[in-house]
């Protein structure tokens, strides 16, 4: 989108099937890195692969998250306002 | 985009939000710290943030659906009718922002958007995990980068649970 592409012209660029381009950008599939590679390289961008670690201190916090319904997320930050006000 | 803010003189309530924008029949989709939430960031906000369609009929219920909120600008009210603008309400604080950075607007989003159960009769249309990284990449500051790994985080451990790769 930064580049004012359009699926076809990607695809254009790339050699990539524009239906592939598609489930992609949808989150359906993911590209392979070379595939990504290209793709970032035909908007004219770069990424520069540095190996780091991962940051993985979230990650319990972050999978009780993912393990709540949408409705007990909403409670929760709720319960969390409240506390704040009464404090 | 609603950006960290102090806690508000009103409690925030977005079920009367939600209902008010229901109530009137608004289409739009939740971005936002708020939709992060949704998503299972555990995010803290007081606001909510929406992407409306900009047709003339929804932008007039929209309007109903803000009087019934008691809304007030918080800003100047910008010329641009695809600025984002600030309301506060006797619920909380709502942001219109008609084209998210790194989007094309409502039309845009709600192609993925997912309607999700936050209780009390509410199902908005929520942006995906992915368009909401794609807002937070777009921009540049320190405070949405660190929301973005967040977020990427949550996606990645979600992802890890299964996903094609199709070359």
């Amino acid at each position: 989108m930064r580049a004012g592409l359009t699926q076809a012209d990607l695809s254009e660029r790339t050699g990539r099937d524009r239906s592939v381009i598609a489930r992609w950008e949808q989150g359906v599939a993911s590209p392979p890195v070379e595939s990504l590679l290209a793709c970032v390289h035909a908007c004219g961008y770069d990424i520069p692969l540095v190996l780091q670690p991962i940051d993985t201190r979230l990650d319990d916090e972050l999978r009780q998250g993912a393990a709540m319904a949408p409705i007990e997320r909403v409670r929760e930050l709720q319960d969390k306002l409240a506390r704040e006000r009464r404090s | 985009m609603a950006r960290a803010r102090q806690q508000p003189p009103v409690p925030f309530d977005p079920y009367q939000v939600f209902q008010a924008l229901d109530r009137h029949h608004v289409q739009y989709v939740v971005i936002g710290a708020f939709a992060r939430v949704i998503h299972g960031t555990r995010e803290t906000t007081h606001a909510i943030d929406i992407t409306p369609s900009m047709r003339a009929d929804n932008q007039r219920r929209l309007a109903q659906a803000l009087a019934d909120l008691d809304a007030r600008p918080t800003g100047d009210d910008p010329a641009d009718a695809d600025a984002p603008r600030a309301y506060a309400t006797r619920a909380g604080a709502l942001a219109i922002v008609p084209i998210p950075a790194g989007t094309r607007g409502y039309d845009d989003l709600r192609r993925q958007a997912t309607r999700e159960n936050i209780g009390q009769s509410c199902r908005p249309q929520v942006a995906t995990p992915g368009d909401l990284a794609r807002m937070l990449g777009a921009l540049d500051d320190p405070a949405s980068q660190e929301r973005l790994l967040r977020l990427r985080r949550l996606i990645e451990l979600d992802r890890s649970r299964g996903l094609a790769i199709e070359f």
